[in-house]
């Protein structure tokens, strides 16, 4: 390559430099992403820049990248349609009498979505609605309601299905029913410890709680959201028996939502079903929109070969499965703030991938730290989507929930730090299904 | 303050406009599915053949839902910002809105440029599989630079109003 027009250095100023001052102007971040190539496709001999816009039709044109519209689809068939009405009272009934009752339903109900659908941004949206004023009309706190609701939201891409594990698998070629596998312990985990949390806060502030299930009511419950209950069965079996492949899972959840709204519950009208599409293709096109300027980001950084040029240092160190893992969650963690998870992998992932192998951390293990990390990203800021899209329905300012979801990420780190130093909370579940996943 | 009568007018047409992109966005979305279901049910029943370019054509339905869903996008002002000054109001707000809209504007102006370009660069081709007309995909690209400028050119005219007689009365 030795002839190109600028140095790896200059290249990297330029690319990162353009990026951080339009993101400071608030230039969208998919504007900011494309803009910042290009002085770079102008300057450059060998490029120009026709490569932005080959490098987003080559992104958009992808079979994975369908998974994110079905999956949003998913989300917003249930919640028109009576699923999620019926998951409520499910909830309700299994952890309504605990301390701050409500705000423990908001997470049970995360942790059912997250086995239906797997985009955490339908979560927050669709839950934020649901919850935030809810809760403020019990006397929780705004600034509690908004956080525990977007913390909670990002068990929908740990807990399978997972836009993120598709991705993943897709873009660094892991196996996808290992992934799915992998997150069921982590975000099982996570949700348990922000039951915990909740339970903290209930006791300190003095939450509402309602009045114990009977056994009755429980089963009542149970019985009406079997049919919803299963769904992650259907969806995660299937990808594991060979049935469909990933993206298609997300397709066969979309049918599947459309069965339950349309013939067993019958609560979907045309209306209701005009308005889950039209929501479905704005969040989903807008989130797309920027993983083809991300790409094209990183194509050029690629070209330059600046990721091996920035970690070149990193591999002479010689860590450790344990450091490295720490290193990685780091790297994720940090740019989680900056990017959307799907770019993040995209850019940041190729790079780490042949440090963490170097390191012998297996391929999974390696997905669902960055998974995990990538996931708390959604709700730290400035670039928090989670907990962008919760602050917005409520009303509220990002700076005034900042606490509140900094004390509930706590417990969180804490349950990513033991899996960096424990690889079987990611490996245990697939090595005893399907030990041909781990190869 | 009543809006000028070309600036009501320009408003009717992107009006109806993005009425128009927004059905076809529902048409997309939901029309993705077909391809997709085909190709599963048609692996476990002789009764559907079994197609070789379902895949092409979901793909390039996501290509079409995408960029028309970033059209939308850019008349309700949508697109992600990471937002540092949350609380800003009148001709403060506007005077910035301009400063990242120029950006916005140079950025449509590429898939304009390029993207039409890009298209007469595949003017002949048909896709592999679906044998679909290519142009038919990448001419997206300068559509969706035309359509950025049109909204992305209201929104600005809005801003200069503002900046100017200040916040009117909504």
């Amino acid at each position: 390559m030795g002839a190109s027009t600028l140095a790896a250095g200059t290249a990297a100023w330029i690319l990162f430099g353009m990026f951080f001052a339009q993101l400071a102007l608030r230039v969208p971040v998919a504007v900011a992403l494309g803009i910042a190539c290009l002085p770079i496709l102008l300057i450059e001999d060998r490029l120009w820049p026709m490569i932005l816009v080959q490098e987003t039709f080559n992104a958009y044109n992808s079979f994975i990248l369908l998974a994110v519209p079905f999956f949003l689809l998913t989300a917003n068939l249930m919640n028109v349609g009576g699923i999620t009405d019926r998951l409520v009272r499910f909830s309700r009934a299994l952890v309504g009498h605990f301390p701050g009752g409500l705000a423990q339903i908001n997470v049970v109900l995360s942790i059912f979505f997250a086995g239906i659908s797997g985009s955490s941004t339908a979560d927050a949206a669709s839950q934020s609605k649901l919850f935030i004023d809810a809760q403020r009309k019990e006397g929780y706190d705004d600034s509690f309601s908004v956080a525990i609701t977007a913390v909670s939201a990002v068990l929908a891409v740990i807990i399978p299905p997972s836009i993120l594990m598709i991705v993943w698998g897709g873009v660094l070629t892991v196996s996808i029913g290992a992934l799915f596998l992998a997150g069921l312990l982590p975000g099982i985990m996570i949700g348990l410890v922000q039951m915990g949390t909740v339970h903290i806060y209930a006791k300190m502030r003095g939450y509402p709680t309602y009045p114990r299930a009977t056994l009755r009511e429980i089963a009542a419950g149970f019985l009406v959201s079997i049919p919803a209950l299963i769904t992650p069965f259907i969806i995660i079996g299937g990808k594991i028996f060979g049935w469909f492949t990933a993206t298609e899972s997300a397709c066969i959840a979309v049918l599947y939502a459309g069965f339950l709204s349309i013939i067993v519950y019958r609560e979907m009208d045309f209306k209701g079903l005009w308005g889950a599409f039209a929501e479905t293709g704005r969040l989903s096109a807008i989130t797309l929109f920027c993983v083809g300027t991300a790409s094209a980001f990183g194509w050029l950084l690629a070209y330059y070969k600046i990721p091996e040029a920035l970690l070149a240092g990193v591999t002479a160190w010689e860590m450790g499965p344990i450091a490295t893992g720490l290193i990685i969650a780091g790297v994720f963690l940090v740019v989680g703030c900056f990017l959307d998870a799907i770019p993040a992998i995209i850019i940041v992932g190729t790079i780490l991938s042949p440090i963490a192998a170097a390191a012998g951390l297996h391929p999974v293990h390696f997905a669902m730290i960055g998974i995990v990390s990538l996931a708390f990203g959604l709700v730290t800021p400035p670039y928090g989507l989670c907990l962008m899209i919760a602050c917005s329905i409520a009303g509220i300012r990002m700076i005034d929930a900042l606490k509140d979801t900094m004390i509930m990420l706590i417990p969180m780190f804490a349950v990513l730090v033991l899996l960096i130093l424990w690889p079987g909370m990611a490996l245990l579940l697939p090595s005893l299904v399907e030990p041909d996943f781990l190869r | 303050m009543a809006p000028s009568g070309a600036r009501s007018l320009l408003r009717r047409i992107t009006g109806l406009y993005s009425r128009f992109l927004d059905a076809l966005l529902v048409m997309t979305v939901a029309l993705i599915l077909l391809p997709v279901t085909l190709q599963i049910f048609s692996r476990f029943t002789a009764l559907l053949p079994r197609y070789i370019w379902t895949e092409e054509l979901s793909r390039f339905l996501l290509v079409w839902m995408i960029m028309i869903g970033a059209m939308v996008g850019v008349r309700e002002g949508t697109h992600f910002t990471v937002d540092l000054f949350p609380s800003l109001k009148g001709r403060a707000r506007a005077a910035l809105d301009l400063v990242s809209g120029l950006f916005v504007l140079v950025f449509a102006m590429v898939f304009l440029i390029y993207g039409w370009e890009f298209t007469e660069l595949a003017w002949y081709r048909i896709s592999e599989l679906a044998e679909l007309p290519l142009p038919l995909i990448h001419i997206a690209w300068p559509i969706c630079g035309a359509t950025w400028l049109l909204f992305q050119g209201e929104r600005m005219w809005d801003d200069i109003r503002v900046l100017r007689h200040g916040e009117g009365p909504v």
